[in-house]
């Protein structure tokens, strides 16, 4: 266990390395997922999102002022903020001395994009929904279950799933058939060294 | 399997929304978080003195700087996922509750270490202390909690046993698995 721990801690520096180094190129798919997200979930609040480096930037329908030369409101996202969790499972699954971590590196990442985008998108809107103030709140048309429920996924989005999911994942891949298989599987992992 | 994520996932959601309500904030959560921001400041005290604790803030004796212990760093939702794996793990009552509780003394410990690091890391570079505060600390406090309940499961096969599972093939000692009973 402890020879694990230590590989862990020794691949994270690598990972977030890399990770932060290629973030544009690495968590380009889920700037596409929230783009794709809003244009069939919020067609009449966003007109375009776009990215630069790891900031999301979307640009929304939603007026900033009531004067003639008024602009449109525009959020801004740091994605890395909701994505340490590709580097963290990365650690993990290479400490782990799987002999598919190469797939088991794919598979992690497809799956925790998803997630990734949550926190991307539940970040846009509750800065839009919430934070902004009542003159641009009241143009977005949410109600209040809407508004809480937005609260309630930005919450989640920033305090576990981007810390939670890889290590479930994590977990999960390391896991066989039957919880017994499980109990010797991960601890195996775990105290292989 | 499938199960212990489901148990899992339900309980985290559960504890989690509870723990949003304005109540828990108000009487578990703030208490809490101000008893981390004291705990930190005590061990800061070993080495500068003049550090001081108000409500949720660590800050320097001069007032040059203070960091505000938010939702996320008072540790509270990386010891709900603690308390959610405990539970949802095959195991008896009183080796989840006394998992709970040196796992959560574990958590915490490493938490006032957080607070400690980027109360110093902040004073030194502020690039420093966003690195730190937004993604390294966050997982090295999520993988104390993977390796806590690592070793809690490691060490409670018989709770597993004991809740009708299946049991570890070959035991949990690596011996041959015993033959399945006739029928």
């Amino acid at each position: 266990m402890g020879r694990f721990v230590l590989r862990c801690l020794a691949w994270l520096p690598a990972a977030f390395a890399l990770w932060y180094l290629t973030a544009p190129v690495l968590l380009a798919p889920s700037v596409w997922l929230a783009r794709g997200l809003c244009a069939v979930g919020f067609p009449d609040l966003v007109r375009a999102v776009t990215d630069s480096g790891a900031t999301v930037t979307f640009i929304t329908r939603i007026s900033a002022g009531t004067t003639a030369a008024r602009g449109v409101v525009t959020v801004d996202v740091n994605l890395l903020l909701y994505s340490f969790g590709l580097p963290m499972y990365a650690a993990l699954t290479l400490a782990s001395r799987n002999p598919h971590w190469k797939r088991l590196l794919a598979i992690g990442y497809v799956a925790l994009l998803p997630f990734v985008t949550w926190g991307l998108v539940a970040d846009f809107l509750k800065n839009l929904a919430i934070t902004s103030g009542p003159a641009i709140a009241s143009q977005t048309g949410f109600s209040g279950w809407q508004r809480e429920a937005i609260a309630l996924a930005y919450q989640l989005g920033t305090l576990i799933l981007p810390a939670v999911v890889p290590v479930v994942l994590w977990v999960a891949t390391q896991l066989r058939p039957g919880v017994g298989g499980a109990v010797s599987s991960v601890a195996r992992t775990a105290e292989r060294s | 399997m499938l199960r212990f994520l489901a148990v899992f996932i339900g309980l985290l959601t559960l504890m989690f929304g509870v723990e949003l309500t304005p109540w828990a904030q108000t009487w578990l959560v703030a208490p809490w978080t101000d008893g981390v921001a004291r705990t930190a400041t005590a061990v800061i005290h070993l080495f500068d003195a003049g550090a001081r604790a108000q409500g949720n803030i660590v800050g320097t004796g001069d007032g040059s700087f203070a960091v505000s212990i938010e939702a996320g760093c008072n540790g509270v939702e990386a010891t709900l996922v603690l308390i959610a794996a405990m539970v949802a793990w095959p195991a008896s009552w009183r080796r989840r509750a006394s998992g709970i509780a040196i796992g959560t003394i574990a958590v915490q410990a490493l938490n006032v270490v957080r607070v400690v690091s980027l109360f110093y890391l902040g004073q030194w570079s502020r690039d420093a202390f966003e690195w730190a505060h937004l993604y390294v600390w966050q997982a090295l406090i999520m993988l104390d909690v993977l390796v806590v309940w690592l070793l809690w499961v490691r060490w409670s096969p018989a709770g597993a046993a004991r809740d009708g599972s299946q049991g570890p093939p070959g035991g949990p000692t690596g011996t041959p698995p015993a033959p399945a009973p006739a029928a």
